[in-house]
């Protein structure tokens, strides 16, 4: 909606973008700093990295971003495989029941992290896998693959049906036909639904934080080493911080078109 | 065959088989415990079933139990209408000037996609009473600083963090929504001589009603499901002043006392609270896609 626009309304955003990065800027600029330094105010100080040279070699922060990325790639590839096979079977296929049965997947995507920890907690002890990488990989599939099959239903439905039906007559079997139509056609939102996957992984807290305790211990459970009798080591923190976010940064820049479609499922087409 | 007459199931199946041992199982296991007095230092094979003894504990006994779900109501009525105001007054702020947008917009939902637990630090630091760069700021502006984390204040400070995290998201979405507005009849409006608000209330707001509803409700679940920030910020202290559910959760099952059975009674309460919401999602999200 379109109105005349006055040289007031791209200041006010800028100032309200600026205030949004703030916290975020504020961490950029403690990472950077001198312990005396922290405390203080001022922007001008002298600057040093090592807070960064003391992550990665006294607390091992090389560790905790191999687990995560173990995790977080391995349970994106297993989602986006499964998710996509099931997506297509959803697209293509009219049966029974076949809305509920997708918005019954779907519901499983907002089961809050405290109320699934409990049981898998249990489950784990007994099978002996608390603290395993493998665990992880497997309690990530429970909220990536509804949000992969949701997200690459809506992609597949887009890619229209006759193509595919030309290919069949063509003599090619129905992975062939997927193969050679589709798959070029939904490549672009599958790279983005497997960052959308990627994102939620690694950013994950909650559960990480109890099903781990020591040696699959992923980025987001890092803050706690940083909590020491002294208090918090605040330019440690605000480096783990930077160098956790900032791949995220980078990688939301990617899928910015599909953004609105990644936050709502694919509900909305953005 | 199975396969021959259904052959969608060649294709669901997988994904439904394991979604049905990660996810389905575990929630059914989850009322199991909460209808025993399982303790975190017992072998399962040692539980016994109480009936729904937890539940009256938590309804009759556990005073705290009713103070979470206030506190859990609470922070998430007041979050999510401030963000819903706030986040549309800045999506027509946005709307209204189109330069650099993918800019502007990849800049401002920063504080969405950030890393929730370490952000969660980070504004421990902020708020600091003492060293905190926003009493110093406050104090340089003149106004008195506080303690933020305190009891009285450490509720509103999560609610203000929350605004500050989630605001733009739904500046995101409603933006989206305001892409999508036809411009014939805001031009037939302009003919009429309609004023910028008669427009935004009769065009504009009727056409983007389904993407807010949606938007509303995954930010109402969001908050309830919430734990990173609380955790890291105030692990629902002091005392129990910001205890939403899943902190109230995770005191009765994992912090001081080690009552799985119980916790997992109160996670049920919360999915309970919960699954209306996402019912209500569904039917709003299908309308959306019929209308698509």
């Amino acid at each position: 909606m379109k109105r005349k626009t006055s040289p007031i309304i791209p200041v006010v955003t800028w100032i309200i973008i600026l205030a949004a990065l703030a916290p975020v800027l504020w961490m950029l600029l403690i990472s950077f700093k001198q312990r005396v330094d922290i405390i203080s105010f001022s922007v001008l100080f002298k600057p040093t990295l090592e807070n960064y040279k003391t992550v990665f070699q006294k607390y091992d922060f090389l560790r905790f971003i191999l687990n995560s990325t173990i995790v977080v790639v391995a349970t994106t590839a297993i989602s986006v495989f499964l998710g996509t096979l099931a997506a297509y079977g959803l697209a293509r296929f009219q049966f029974k029941k076949k809305e509920s049965l997708a918005f019954g997947i779907l519901s499983l995507r907002m089961l809050p992290p405290m109320a699934v920890v409990i049981p898998f907690f249990i489950m784990a002890r007994y099978t002996h896998l608390l603290d395993t990488q493998l665990l992880l990989i497997i309690v990530y599939l429970g909220f990536n693959i509804p949000f992969t099959i949701w997200m690459m239903r809506g992609f597949i439905e887009d890619v229209s049906l006759s193509i595919e039906e030309s290919a069949w007559l063509d003599g090619c079997t129905r992975l062939e036909g997927f193969c050679k139509v589709v798959f070029p056609s939904i490549f672009p939102g599958l790279a983005a639904t497997s960052i959308f996957c990627f994102i939620q992984s690694w950013n994950e807290f909650a559960l990480a934080f109890f099903l781990t305790s020591f040696n699959s211990r992923t980025v987001p459970t890092i803050v706690n080493s940083f909590i020491s009798v002294l208090g918090v080591l605040w330019g440690e923190m605000a480096a783990v911080g930077v160098v956790s976010i900032l791949p995220i940064v980078i990688f939301t820049m990617f899928v910015q078109k599909y953004l609105v479609k990644g936050l709502t499922m694919g509900a909305i087409k953005g | 065959m199975l396969f021959k007459q259904r052959e969608y199931l060649k294709y669901l199946l997988p994904a439904l088989i394991v979604l049905a041992l990660i996810n389905i199982f575990p929630t059914f296991f989850l009322y199991i415990i909460s209808l025993t007095n399982y303790d975190i230092s017992q072998r399962v094979e040692d539980l016994s079933f109480v009936g729904l003894e937890n539940y009256r504990y938590l309804f009759s006994i556990d005073k705290d139990f009713w103070k979470s779900i206030y506190i859990t109501l609470t922070y998430t009525f007041v979050s999510v209408t401030v963000e819903l105001v706030l986040g549309s007054a800045i999506a027509l702020l946005f709307d209204a000037n189109t330069r650099f947008r993918k800019l502007k917009l990849s800049l401002f939902i920063i504080p969405m996609i950030a890393t929730p637990s370490i952000i969660a630090l980070m504004w421990k630091l902020i708020l600091n009473a003492e060293y905190g760069v926003l009493n110093t700021f406050l104090r340089w502006m003149g106004c008195a600083g506080r303690n933020w984390l305190s009891t009285d204040f450490a509720l509103v400070s999560l609610i203000l963090i929350d605004i500050w995290q989630w605001t733009p998201y739904v500046t995101l979405m409603i933006y989206s929504g305001l892409q999508t507005v036809p411009q014939e009849p805001l031009e037939a409006a302009d003919v009429d001589g309609a004023s910028w608000f008669q427009k935004l209330v009769w065009i504009v707001l009727p056409h983007i009603s389904t993407i807010v509803s949606i938007t509303l409700l995954l930010k109402l679940i969001e908050n309830l499901k919430s734990f990173d920030i609380v955790y890291n910020l105030t692990q629902g202290g002091p005392g129990n002043a910001t205890e939403l559910l899943s902190l109230h959760v995770f005191r009765l099952g994992f912090k001081q006392t080690h009552w799985l059975g119980r916790a997992s009674a109160c996670a049920v309460i919360l999915l309970l609270i919960i699954i209306p919401i996402v019912s209500n999602l569904a039917k709003k999200i299908s309308y959306s896609r019929e209308s698509a």
